[in-house]
């Protein structure tokens, strides 16, 4: 099948549409017919009698992207290592493409996993990394699918070379290239853009988008929410071990809205905070170090609470930007 | 099945091909096999021919025929010739570590019958040393008193040798020492291609893919020891073409170095699945095979060294790599088990090796 994918710059590439392992389950969600990937149900994790999953209950929907969102130690790498069979877990029923967990070995042809660490062979070139995971799942026609895949990420010019001379984010791009060289059907990727530039962030958003218009489905732990923003259609929080939340990165947002933040003196900042505090449409008001941050809802105009402020106080300065994850967390 | 002999030979090429562009791992670890082997050879010829000073006032037949049996005392004696001065001078500056002194009118008194006393400084610094001119000076005097028939000395030596051919010390360490090298160089290749699988994390992609992770391991497993095999080669051509010790049964030699490649490849494996890191796991071969040279029989056979030590390492492969190795090179049978029990030794410690490496390896991966 030929497909044309609109990108920045239009490529055509020859894309294989992913074997279709499941059928059967499905269920219903706000009225919708949504088709689960992987299903979740009640499932827990625990080392020891320390718990690290806490009776989590998801649906991942078929040809979605979906974010595990949550801080460093929330549980995100672990419940993707349930999913890929890394971990098992200790409670509960975990249902991937249809099958009950623990994979067997057929099951895992259809899931292509990104860990969190390149975990790429640095002396071998990304073609001889390609061609030996492709043994490993038994690809028909190598060199082919190899070609096809490093055109999709953009890597036919690194075909040969080798592994360790390459940048952090071309690393990155390999490592996503290898996972789906098989052509699963669900693709894990831990911490897609960690530790990569910002150009190279936008690349892979580009490439996992991507691969999710050929009709895969990805779900992607990250500590960023923009990146939660720019590349997933549902969001699940995780803090502690607990599911938060399950809703669209457009609703995770709004729980915080918009923020500006003001500089301005310790003093100036108590005047300031009594007058907005008067104000509709404030969701929470935090003491930073350079003066506040104040958090307003989403379809509020953020000119409307500048105006109000300046009609009292004197600041240094403000600016308006979108919540971090951190600020998200603490709405939760 | 068809899988997973594709992700088998997949393990070995990438291994291959991985080894391929990092020579100096294989260059490194052969160096260290073939140090080894250097370190044997310094064993052997350090510790002997004390390098001692003669000061001879005599000059006379008698004390030449007594310089000649000093001499002819089995690697014992380095003489050098000097005057009183010299030797002193030599002896605290650590350049000898004995003067002999020949006393003016020796020849004249041994003629007559008459006692001679000959004045030996010692250097007492190495009691080792110091036991050993001790153990020599007296070998050397009676030698000489047989050789003259000095009345009071009747000693007669009858020799019956129970091989009929002699053995070089150096040669006879050079055997345990190929032995070593094979656990070094299997083992430390064999360590270090499943602990750089934990290293790079790309375990976990073995683990998630529908391949048994074992079986691209054996793979690489394989790879390492076919490079050992011929890594071994220079090691066997050093000891050949460097001291001239030529296998009498070369086949009976590859097939003990095979299996001990095999065993010690295991033993790398599963001590890099054990501690998942290259670094230490290298070091750790390396340091294991110092005492194992010692348990090997390097010095002599290990039965000598009294039974409770002869006991101990018959729980350890080298001591019968080792029995076959002496038997297969120099022709000498250090072990009472047969070659063909030693043999069987091996095959079971092949097995068990593997198993154990299997155990480990799963554990690590589970």
């Amino acid at each position: 099948m030929v497909v044309r994918i609109p990108l920045e710059d239009v490529i055509l590439v020859r894309v294989q549409a992913p074997q279709q392992k499941f059928q059967r389950y499905q269920t219903f969600t706000s009225g919708n017919l949504m088709i689960s990937v992987i299903t979740f149900k009640n499932v827990s994790y625990k080392i020891g009698n320390k718990i690290i999953l806490d009776n989590i209950s998801l649906d991942i929907a078929k040809g979605s992207i979906t974010g595990i969102l949550g801080p460093n130690g929330a549980g995100k790498t672990t419940l993707l290592s349930l999913i890929n069979g890394l971990h098992a877990h200790t409670a509960g029923v975990i249902t991937v493409l249809d099958e009950k967990l623990p994979l067997n070995p057929n099951l895992r042809k259809h899931i292509g996993v990104v860990l969190q660490e390149n975990a790429l062979y640095e002396e071998l070139t990304t073609f001889e990394n390609l061609e030996f995971s492709a043994s490993l799942y038994d690809v028909k026609n190598v060199k082919e699918r190899i070609d096809n895949v490093l055109t999709l990420l953009k890597l036919s010019d690194r075909k040969n070379q080798i592994v360790r001379t390459l940048s952090g984010g071309l690393k990155r791009r390999v490592a996503i290239a290898r996972s789906f060289i098989h052509d699963p059907e669900l693709l894990i990727v831990d911490e897609p853009t960690l530790g990569v530039d910002a150009e190279t962030r936008h690349a892979i958003w580009s490439h996992l988008k991507l691969l999710k218009s050929s009709g895969r489905t990805i779900i992607v732990a990250t500590n960023y929410l923009d990146e939660a923003q720019a590349l997933c259609d549902t969001v699940a929080v995780l803090k502690s071990g607990k599911l938060q939340v399950v809703e669209t990165p457009e609703e995770l947002l709004s729980r915080t809205g918009i923020c500006i933040d003001v500089a301005c003196s310790e003093q100036t900042g108590k005047a300031v905070s009594a007058a907005i505090k008067k104000t509709k449409n404030i969701v929470r008001i935090d003491k930073t170090s350079s003066g506040l941050s104040i958090f307003i809802k989403s379809k509020t105009a953020p000119k409307d609470i500048i105006d109000t402020i300046l009609q009292d106080s004197t600041v240094e300065g403000f600016k308006t930007r979108a919540p971090d994850l951190a600020e998200v967390f603490k709405t939760l | 099945m068809k899988s997973a002999l594709i992700a088998f030979f997949s393990g070995a090429k990438a291994e291959f091909i991985q080894l391929k562009r990092s020579p100096f791992l294989i260059i490194l670890t052969i160096i260290q096999a073939i140090t080894f082997i250097f370190l044997v050879n310094f064993f052997g010829t350090t510790g002997a021919f004390a390098p001692t000073a003669l000061v001879d006032y005599d000059k006379g037949v008698y004390s030449k025929k007594f310089i000649q049996n000093l001499q002819d005392a089995h690697h014992s004696f380095d003489l050098k010739f000097m005057d009183t001065k010299s030797a002193t001078d030599a002896i605290n500056k650590g350049n000898v570590v004995a003067i002999i002194t020949i006393p003016k009118g020796f020849s004249e008194a041994i003629s007559q019958g008459k006692l001679q006393t000959i004045k030996v400084v010692v250097n007492n610094i190495d009691t080792d040393m110091t036991a050993d001119i001790k153990r020599a000076l007296p070998s050397a005097i009676t030698r000489f008193g047989q050789d003259l028939n000095l009345p009071g000395i009747h000693v007669e030596a009858k020799e019956s040798d129970l091989i009929n051919h002699d053995t070089g010390f150096i040669p006879y360490l050079m055997v345990s020492a190929l032995v070593l090298s094979a656990f070094i160089i299997s083992g430390i290749l064999g360590a270090v291609a499943v602990a750089q699988e934990f290293e790079l994390g790309t375990i976990l992609l073995l683990v998630s893919s529908p391949v048994r992770p074992l079986i691209p391991l054996l793979g690489r497993i394989m790879t390492t020891s076919v490079i050992s095999v011929f890594a071994m080669l220079v090691a066997v051509l050093i000891v050949v073409l460097g001291h001239g010790v030529y296998p009498v049964h070369p086949l009976e030699m590859f097939f003990a170095l095979l299996f001990c490649i095999i065993i010690f490849g295991c033993i790398g494996a599963a001590l890099g699945a054990a501690m998942k890191r290259t670094l230490p796991v290298a070091s750790l071969v390396f340091g294991i095979s110092l005492p194992l040279y010692l348990f090997s029989g390097a010095y002599e056979p290990e039965r000598f060294d009294g039974s409770a030590i002869w006991g101990i390492t018959h729980f350890f492969p080298i001591y019968y790599a080792v029995g076959i190795m002496e038997h297969a090179v120099l022709d000498l049978k250090v072990t009472p088990e047969s070659v063909f029990v030693n043999f069987l030794a091996l095959f079971g410690f092949a097995v068990l090796a593997l198993l154990t490496a299997g155990f480990f390896l799963r554990r690590a991966v589970s």
